[in-house]
């Protein structure tokens, strides 16, 4: 949307207000066409993710937010997030973005150390380097990738083709695969997996709760939430 | 001399023009009534009507769940007129919004209008009296457009969320037309609901899955009111 508004100004600038107004009244024009040519498996996979959320996840992550203050679940996500350094780093470098790549190294080496192992985030207050998430996915995009149909695979929620193949690439840069074996990369990646989705779905118990509330396709309504968050961060 | 002169005969026509101006402004105070005579810009009609909201959630006449409904109707009386309705609605139906007649029209906003109140005020009413914190960013003005950003801080929550607006000019008045919540528009996000529900079956369709679901909704929210009032 601000893509579209800088256009809009861009254009009001060169003396063509009444075009960029029509930018503003046909809005919907500009909407991404979401391919979904899978739809069946989709639909299927986002029963299953449902119910995973309806008798595993929710009630983990109610016990857990009962158990651990929120300001505590935001310090694991902290963590959790410092994990991702590889993945911010060398995205944000694909896309030219130097500096912060920069930011993000050392964002990583203050809060590993001072930060209590990422846990607390203290290069943003004493340095303002802040966390800038680019994933592969979103450097494709950079790239004139597009979309490609929306896929929805069990445990991972909904994606698109380029973005489950940006998190495909994403897992194959993370430095453990040189380490160890593809068996204790998966395990550990799983736990690191199920240890996260609790912790985030615990901060946002009522946000799911919403959704569900207002929404009378709730299919259609995860599917075009995810597309608006990835196209804000694209433009980022 | 002759440019002092000038000065002079510039000044003179100044100042005919000047009281003729306000000839004008006196009588067009007078012809147009306060509401059109004020007009807010769009961010200070977005804070006006935040704060009249914060006002009446934090009224202890108006707290406690027997006064739920009465609740909801004042906000709902405050913040509809801030909206228009219409072009949320047409928004929303996007494409399907041309093949509909007026009456077909006026039965979808009053669908829409009803499914977002019973929602979005139910969300709303949560903070009751612990009002968070607003905080307004930026508004943006291009001709009869405008966008304003503006973040919520939960104190509760120690973060903060995006909700952005944008509004249009009706008749001198800064109107809502689309909400953006955390980078999602929710006209858009409806938009795809609803296209979504009508090119696999039909319009119709669409109407009855509305109407179930505002029936739903009230039976929830009737539903948790016994709940809450049986624990008191």
């Amino acid at each position: 949307m601000r893509g579209v508004f800088l256009v809009a100004i861009f254009i009001s600038i060169v003396g063509l207000g009444v075009q960029s107004e029509e930018i503003w009244a046909q809005e919907e024009d500009s909407d991404v066409q979401i391919s979904d040519p899978w739809e069946p498996f989709n639909q299927a996979m986002f029963t299953f993710n449902l119910k995973v959320d309806e008798y595993a996840l929710r009630p983990v992550a109610k016990a857990y937010d009962a158990i651990l203050p929120d300001a505590a679940q935001r310090g694991v996500g902290r963590f959790f997030r410092n994990l991702g350094v590889v993945e911010r780093f060398a995205n944000n470098l694909f896309q030219g973005k130097f500096p912060r790549a920069g930011e993000e190294v050392g964002r990583f080496l203050v809060n590993t150390t001072i930060g209590c192992a990422g846990f607390l985030d203290v290069a943003d207050p004493l340095f303002g380097w802040q966390e800038h998430p680019e994933d592969f996915g979103q450097t494709l995009a950079v790239y004139g990738v597009n979309n490609g149909p929306y896929l929805v695979l069990p445990f991972l929620g909904p994606s698109t083709l380029r973005d489950i193949t940006g998190t495909a690439v994403d897992g194959a840069l993370n430095p453990m695969n040189y380490f160890l074996s593809t068996l204790q990369v998966l395990a550990i990646k799983g736990g690191i997996g199920v240890a996260s989705a609790v912790n985030y779905r615990s901060l946002n118990l009522d946000l799911f709760e919403n959704v569900q509330r207002s929404s009378v396709d709730l299919y259609g309504a995860v599917q075009d939430g995810y597309v608006q968050r990835r196209e804000k961060l694209i433009k980022e | 001399m002759i440019s002092l002169l000038s000065m002079v005969y510039e000044e003179d026509v100044v100042d005919t023009a000047c009281s003729v101006w306000w000839k004008i402004a006196v009588v067009t105070l007078l012809a147009f009534p306060a509401h059109v005579r004020a007009q807010e810009s769009p961010m200070a009609m977005i804070r006006n009507t935040v704060e009249q909201a914060t006002v009446i959630l934090q009224n202890p006449s108006n707290q406690g769940k027997e006064n739920f409904q009465l609740r909801i109707t004042k906000l709902r009386a405050l913040v509809e007129p801030q909206f228009d309705v219409r072009e949320v609605a047409k928004r929303a139906l996007g494409p399907y919004w041309q093949g509909r007649t007026e009456a077909e029209r006026n039965e979808f906003i009053r669908l829409f209008t009803d499914l977002v109140q019973k929602t979005w005020g139910h969300m709303l009413d949560r903070y009751n009296a612990n009002v968070p914190q607003f905080l307004y960013d930026q508004e943006r003005i291009d001709g009869n457009f405008a966008e304003v950003d503006t973040r919520i801080f939960d104190p509760g929550q120690n973060r903060a969320f995006s909700l952005s607006y944008k509004l249009h000019q009706v008749d001198n008045h800064w109107l809502i037309y689309d909400v953006i919540a955390e980078n999602v528009s929710l006209v858009r996000n409806y938009r795809n609901q609803f296209n979504r529900i009508i090119s696999k079956s039909s319009y119709q369709d669409l109407l009855q899955i509305l109407e179930n679901k505002i029936k739903e909704l009230d039976t929830t929210t009737s539903s948790t009111q016994e709940r809450n009032a049986a624990a008191e």
